[in-house]
């Protein structure tokens, strides 16, 4: 079979797409990348469509070994990725050939990184609709599990790519630390004052961070002990535990919960908090909805504008059979 | 039938929650299932996911398709309609075998001792009720369900256990349920079914939201003799449906 060998499993390495959205009446996690924007962008850049199934890793990315041609492109947490021991750039589509190995690395920020293939991406078979990978009940991706050396990823071979040469973009680096939310559906079981606790507060991730959720430090923010009926979770729901510390609650988050949600971190801004280190301080910034709405637009935007200007620069910039025997003459030395 | 007064509120840019009466009431739980039916046959590609909870409906939409004024429209038709009702109340009841014996249900004797009774009382007011599955949550076919006679409503462990095999049936104060996979958790064992609740290789969960699920005693030997037949993919849970 051709596709992708794993030399080297890296750290908590799955194969995730953009959920299992609908069966979380039945008690499925929804899962899919925790970072759904670099997700998306890795996909784009490769030309797949933005449900395709990318590899995600955290802190430390796999090695791997190519046994068939394709294009590849490497979004999130920075690394400094080698194709047989040359760097390669993020953020941009690269062609691999077969024999090729790819070292990923560590992770020089962030906590999470993408890797997607073009030609659809890993070819693993969809559960209940999707490919991700729920690790705590061994469901979807690759056998329900992280990546372990010697697997094979099967994947599709691709000898052209629209618009190569251009397929890249800069990512800018955020040096925000406000997180924009929104109120939660509890926001009102809390008092005045802890309200106002949330908001002034500085944050960090703790060390209990992990895809179903980031439990953060900080001051105790005052909660209720009353007990409140379970209700339907969301992602980038902010609960505050018993203790007073909040949860945020991430991909694999369970699908109902108990605990009094304080706010609703907005989409356009989880992708920042995702890639956080534990050392980065943060705050907390109510917004309303209709700002949510638009900053989530924008970015989608962003992506199909992208999507389109590399349809449309087609024809302009072929990739001729020179670049891709200059590709192969610059392996032999 | 009875309406419900209800609020829809926002919970983030693309989910709103649909709240109803803050209480465990099944006709209130009934009606929640009812609004998430007629929403989920509308196959409609902009909703994309709806979770019932216990006095509510978490609805997420794809904000390129609709936005808050639409969607807020769209549950509102929904429910004032007048043809909005719980049509002929329709029952399905699902017997899930359980083995009470204490070996796999560690807690039976102090849930008995807690209701005064003895283990075959407890095993028989168990197994007289028809449990109404309020939600799914937790974890993959973990239902919360009601209500357990009082008599036998013991309050879940002041400290929970690591480890809970898969299969076990518990009680934590008014409700019920079975724990699909093994995992921590704090509710009194009393039991465990045979059948497979959750297998990542056929991921289906045979029971939902709005179910009734009645408990069927039995023996060690029947466990093991169901757990076989069942992990071939023999065993069929008896349903059955009542309409009125």
């Amino acid at each position: 079979m051709r596709g992708i060998e794993v030399v080297a499993s890296g750290l908590a390495t799955t194969i995730q797409d953009i959920g299992r959205i609908k069966y979380q009446s039945a008690g499925f996690p929804s899962s899919g990348a925790i970072d759904h924007q670099a997700h998306c962008l890795a996909n784009a850049l490769v030309n797949n469509e933005e449900n395709a199934a990318t590899i995600e890793y955290c802190l430390m990315g796999p090695t791997l070994k190519f046994t068939m041609q394709t294009f590849i492109a490497l979004t999130g947490g920075t690394v400094q990725p080698q194709l047989n021991s040359h760097i390669v750039p993020m953020n941009q589509a690269v062609p691999v050939h077969s024999g090729d190995v790819l070292k990923i690395g560590n992770l020089k920020h962030g906590r999470f990184g993408y890797l997607a293939v073009a030609g659809g991406g890993i070819q693993v078979p969809e559960v209940l609709g999707s490919k991700s990978t729920t690790l705590r009940i061994e469901l979807g991706g690759f056998k329900g599990r992280t990546l372990e050396e010697g697997d094979l990823l099967p994947t599709c071979d691709v000898y052209t790519m629209p618009s190569l040469a251009s397929r890249k973009v800069s990512v800018e680096t955020n040096n925000t630390t406000q997180i924009r939310f929104v109120k939660g559906p509890q926001w009102n079981l809390f008092s005045e004052q802890a309200q106002h606790k949330f908001m002034v507060q500085t944050y960090h991730i703790s060390n209990q961070a992990d895809r179903m959720g980031y439990r953060l430090r900080g001051k105790a923010i005052e909660v209720s002990q009353s007990n409140m009926l379970s209700e339907g979770t969301v992602l980038g729901n902010v609960q505050i535990t018993r203790d007073g510390s909040p949860i945020v609650l991430l991909a694999d988050r369970q699908t109902t919960g108990g605990y009094p949600v304080i706010a609703t971190v907005i989409a356009a801004d989880l992708g920042k908090l995702i890639q956080f280190s534990n050392q980065m301080a943060f705050n907390f910034v109510l917004t309303d909805i209709e700002t949510a709405v638009k900053e989530l637009k924008q970015q989608i935007k962003k992506i199909q504008d992208l999507r389109k200007l590399w349809q449309q620069k087609r024809y302009m910039e072929p990739i001729g059979p020179a670049r891709k025997a200059a590709l192969k003459i610059g392996k032999l030395f | 039938m009875q309406k419900y007064s209800y609020s829809i509120i926002t919970v983030g840019e693309q989910t709103v929650n649909v709240v109803f009466p803050n209480q465990i009431n099944i006709k209130e739980n009934l009606y929640i299932q009812h609004l998430n039916q007629l929403i989920l046959a509308r196959n409609d590609p902009g909703i994309l996911a709806s979770i019932p909870g216990y006095h509510t409906l978490t609805i997420s939409f794809d904000i390129r398709i609709y936005d808050y004024n639409k969607i807020f429209k769209l549950i509102k038709n929904i429910l004032e309609k007048k043809s909005f009702q719980i049509q002929s109340f329709h029952k399905r009841i699902l017997e899930i075998p359980v083995c009470y014996d204490e070996t796999l249900g560690p807690d039976i004797q102090d849930v008995a001792a807690f209701g005064k009774l003895s283990v075959k009382e407890l095993i028989k007011i168990h197994t007289q009720v028809e449990y109404f599955v309020y939600m799914i949550g937790f974890l993959p076919g973990f239902a919360y369900m009601g209500t357990v006679p009082s008599q036998i409503a013991m309050p879940r462990l002041d400290r929970p256990r690591t480890k809970i095999p898969a299969g076990s049936v518990g009680i934590a104060g008014a409700q019920t349920g079975m724990y699909p996979v093994e995992s921590p958790g704090g509710w009194r064992l009393i039991g465990q079914t045979p059948l497979k609740l959750y297998d990542a290789k056929h991921p289906k969960i045979r029971y939902q939201s709005g179910d009734f699920i009645r408990f069927k005693a039995i023996t060690i030997n029947e466990f093991k003799a169901i757990q076989d037949r069942d992990s071939s993919g023999e065993y069929q849970i008896k349903i059955s449906e009542v309409g009125e």
